[in-house]
């Protein structure tokens, strides 16, 4: 049974994009996303299942050596697969940085896997460990990766009509999205870093692809930028593994991660875990990482939405959390968390002058990852804890977030938020779910802003990483209600219009609003059964521990007693509330109670919207307002270098304390 | 919840805005003195109260309402944890999700005025915030913990060990109360540039609501006060109503500033005054 889950999970999504490539039919492509869809789903429901049930806390594939030889062969095959075509890239699109960074990713690679230079290759026979945090991570992309795939469907066919495509480019675009998918799957699962770092690779590839795909220039562009920035990554991956296995003796991650209680944090160890945390930072965008992620929202929107949310910068953080325990408590673990807090707060602040809503959202997602990267750095358990939550959170509403920008951007032709004013009038249903997505990442009682109180709390004794979240925090809620603001912008209408959206389109959006609101309703029972058991079996010197009781999440220290916590589901009923009064209101008022508003004179007509007003001297002038930006302040261009500079150094400065320890 | 906490909620409920309006009462009457008027009684707020609420509805959208409720009823949230003695810093996030709630409700309407004021909120929230927080970072630095029962466990009174955390607390308390200099979102005057701003366009109920929020967060940040001085706690509640009186004493001697120069003011004078007494917490072992 297991092995059947294992195998779909990895091997289902590639059958998926052979079939979706082969057979050009868009019907037939419907009903294999469709079926995908649902397939995924009960893998990763059978995960769940399993894992819930297993006596260890984790299921464990462990392969016999024969096999283990023949996978490893296989991989190694298709690694140099994949060396190959990125090289072709490089040299066909003349980019030399790629295949630079491409050599210097195959010599150390075919020196170290293929002749053994380095000594002897420690494969660990246990190939798969799936544990609550990988587990975690499959849900976020089995569940989430096929729901914007699903979206995919509407939005691609309205998105090749605007552009006038004679032949249909979605097979290529839906092959990807499933090489992603599954590569993805087996990123998260496996236990052997340099099969893991096949999969990072297939990652990197593919989100050049899927970046890239439009084929205009700015898109290339913009995907080969993806693509050399993570082969940065890429390179310090490969050097780490050789890091590991010489020091360790052993490949597997899960030894990493345990291997900080043995209080050999010197010697080669730690280049290791610092040049892992680098390739984490480079595939979750941190600053000064951060422009390919920028650069990707030049791409269709599903593909921002897959980037964002559940898969690609998923993984970066996914591997800093993972390693975290090895170096909680070090100055390893205090420089990863300022980086974290420092991309944290400037990601934020640079969100507040951009007036296009997807690098609003790009921004936010850097930010949001600095957290998570923060709060592995913290090292207590407590805030590993918030940021294996922060992880579901943001998955899941950043994932809803860019499907309604996209949907908004279909339906009015524009991602600027000025243009968004009164989009509660024209898309009244997109408009509801979009600021219920947008509230849940910043305010109370949703997820998000849990795991940054969690943060917060937990930080205390760390008072640089402490004033950068404090000052994120505050950034954060500027952007969010600006944005928030200018689309509930409405006067009267006596009617709401009804908007139509395609099937695939509105379940998709449906299905994950319905995810923001379960996930934070459900924060005790989701910590409880999910995120507690993997805090705890990180090995750590941590004592303090965080425990979902009743109404909410109570912090403990070692005396037990509660030093902070939080009903968080009493406040729900004010949030449900709120929600049920909004038809409410909108069905009892009656038009003779309503007036335009005041704008500066006399209004210019009688109808509700109060636009225009008789100015002095009977001109009939226009209002437009316009949101603060302040451009001259947190504008892109006046941090950015700035910004560069410091986290560079940070980079700078992780590299010689790791290698001077 | 136990019958006993429900019972505290429920007065705390029933008597803050009671109290709320009185000092609004208090604080009219004074500053009328202040400028030799003499002044409306002191229940002239109560009197207000009443008759906007027996206006007529009028409205210039139909969500400006769910707003009003969603920024009563997360204040009235932030007060009951108060008196719960719950997290110090959730309650700082519940009272942002009320700040904010108002904020959607101004720029949910088309009028420059109220845009305007409602980006001018945006910005003092901005920039009081971090301040809070640092606040509540003071307070765990001080009692080893984040629940407010821990205040009142804590023999030494907070004000001896945060002195410059108090210092710029005030000073975001003129902030947070709209007070002069700092009255630039929306003021009790309404002949100034912006008329009255962020609550341009409410009028009737809608109005009385955000009356009585706002002297539910008056009694909320008079508590907020008195946690400085938790031991015994009338000398706490004597020293927010003195406090109370400086702000009415600086809403009267001082002009309007530019939201820029409030923003510079905070993040620099008052971060740094909150970060310097911080420091030193944390180099005391």
């Amino acid at each position: 049974m297991d092995w059947y889950l294992l195998l779909a999970a990895i091997l289902l999504p590639a059958l998926s994009a052979a079939l979706c490539f082969i057979i050009k039919n868009q019907k037939v492509r419907i009903a294999i996303v469709s079926i995908s869809t649902l397939i995924l789903f009960a893998v990763a429901y059978g995960f769940i299942v399993l894992l819930l049930r297993a006596p260890e806390g984790k299921l464990v594939y462990q392969f016999n050596e024969s096999t283990l030889e023949v996978v490893s062969w296989i991989i190694k095959g298709l690694d140099l697969v994949l060396f190959s075509y990125i090289a072709y890239v490089g040299i066909k699109h003349k980019k030399a940085i790629v295949v630079v960074l491409c050599i210097l990713q195959v010599i150390p690679w075919a020196l170290f896997e293929v002749f053994g230079v380095f000594g002897k290759v420690f494969e660990p026979e246990d190939a798969f460990v799936i544990d609550h945090l990988s587990l975690i991570m499959i849900m976020l992309v089995s569940i989430i990766g096929p729901i914007i795939t699903f979206f995919a469907l509407g939005y691609m066919k309205e998105h090749e009509h605007h552009l006038k495509l004679t032949v249909s480019r979605q097979p290529r675009f839906f092959m990807i999205l499933f090489v992603f998918l599954g590569a993805m799957n087996a990123l998260v699962m496996t236990d052997n870093l340099s099969w893991m770092y096949f999969f990072w690779e297939i990652t990197t590839l593919c989100s050049f692809l899927l970046i890239s795909h439009d084929g205009t220039e700015i898109a290339i562009k913009n995907g080969l930028r993806a693509l050399w920035i993570n082969s940065v990554g890429g390179v310090a991956f490969i050097f780490a593994i050789i890091l590991v296995n010489s020091s360790l003796g052993t490949l597997s991650i899960q030894a990493i991660s345990e291997s900080g209680m043995e209080g050999a944090f010197t010697g080669l160890l730690p280049i290791a875990l610092g040049l892992l945390c680098i390739a984490g930072f480079t595939k979750s965008a941190q600053f000064p990482f951060q422009s390919w992620l920028l650069g990707a929202m030049v791409a269709p929107t599903p593909v921002s939405a897959l980037l964002h949310s559940s898969t690609m910068v998923k993984a970066g953080v996914y591997l800093v959390v993972r390693i975290s325990p090895a170096f909680s408590g070090t100055i390893l673990g205090q420089l990863v968390a300022i980086s974290g807090g420092f991309t944290f707060a400037i990601a934020s602040a640079i969100a507040i002058s951009q007036s296009n809503g997807k690098k609003v959202l790009a921004y936010s997602t850097i930010a949001n990852l600095g957290l998570v990267i923060c709060c592995a750095g913290i090292g207590t358990r407590t805030s590993i804890a918030a940021a294996i939550l922060l992880m579901i959170f943001h998955a899941v509403s950043k994932g809803l977030l860019f499907l309604c920008v996209g949907t908004i951007e279909q339906g009015i032709g524009s991602r600027d938020i000025e243009d968004m004013q009164g989009l509660f009038k024209i898309m009244p249903f997109t408009t509801v779910i979009t600021v219920i997505g947008m509230i849940s990442m910043m305010l109370p009682p949703f997820g998000v802003l849990i795991t940054k109180w969690m943060a917060i709390e937990t930080a205390v004794d760390q008072p640089l990483v402490l004033l950068l979240i404090i000052l994120g925090s505050a950034l954060t809620v500027v952007f969010w209600g600006k944005w928030i603001g200018i689309i509930l912008t409405m006067s009267y209408k006596p009617k709401f219009h009804i908007e139509k959206l395609t099937f695939s389109m509105e379940a998709a959006l449906t299905t994950l609003i319905v995810f923001v609101m379960a996930a934070s309703i459900g924060i005790v029972p989701l910590y409880n059964t999910l995120v507690k058991p993997q805090v705890v079996s990180f090995v750590m010197q941590d004592k303090g521990s965080l425990v979902g009781e009743g109404m909410g999440i109570w912090l403990r220290n070692m005396d037990k007693t509660v030093y902070g916590g939080f009903a968080s589901i009493v406040f729900f009923i004010i949030v449900l509330l709120l929600m049920v009064a909004i038809p409410f209101f909108a069905h009892r008022l009656k038009p003779a109670r309503l007036k335009p508003p005041y704008l500066c004179g006399d209004n210019a007509s009688d109808d509700m919207r109060g636009l225009e007003f008789i100015s002095p001297g009977d001109k009939i002038e226009n209002v437009v307002v316009r949101n603060y930006y302040m451009q001259n302040v947190f504008g892109e261009d006046k941090l950015t270098t700035g910004a560069n500079i410091i986290a560079g150094a940070i980079v700078l400065i992780i590299l010689g304390v790791v290698i001077g320890l | 919840m136990s019958i006993n906490n429900f019972l505290i909620a429920v007065i705390a409920v029933i008597v803050s805005p009671l109290l709320g309006g009185l000092l609004t009462g208090i604080d009219r009457k004074i500053t009328a003195r202040m400028q030799n008027r003499q002044g409306p009684p002191i229940l002239q707020p109560f009197y207000d109260f009443f008759k906007l609420i027996g206006k007529q509805d009028i409205a210039v959208n139909q969500t400006q309402m769910v707003y009003v409720l969603g920024h009563l009823l997360f204040a009235i949230g932030a007060l009951v944890m108060l008196v719960l003695q719950q997290d110090l810093l959730m309650i700082m996030f519940i009272l942002a999700f009320s700040g904010i709630s108002l904020i959607m409700g101004a720029s949910s309407i088309r009028s420059p005025y109220s845009k305007i004021g409602a980006q001018r909120e945006i910005m003092s929230m901005m920039a009081y915030e971090p301040v809070l927080l640092l606040m509540v970072v003071g307070v765990y630095k001080a009692t080893g913990s984040f629940m407010i029962s821990g205040i009142f466990e804590h023999e030494k009174p907070l004000l001896y060990s945060l002195p410059l955390v108090f210092l710029s607390f005030l000073f975001i308390l003129t902030i947070k109360l709209r007070k002069s200099p700092f009255d630039f979102a929306t003021s009790h005057h309404g002949h100034q540039e912006l008329i009255k701003g962020l609550t341009i366009e409410f009028s009737g109920t809608q109005l009385a609501l955000i009356e009585l929020t706002d002297w539910i967060d008056l009694v909320l940040f008079m508590g907020l006060i008195s946690l400085f001085f938790a031991q015994p706690i009338w000398v706490g509640i004597l020293i927010a109503l003195v406090c109370y009186f400086i702000e009415i004493l600086i809403d009267n001697i001082s002009a309007r500033m530019t939201w820029q120069w409030m923003v510079k003011t905070t993040w620099v004078a008052g971060i740094g005054v909150a970060l310097v007494n911080i420091v030193w917490m944390y180099l005391i072992p």
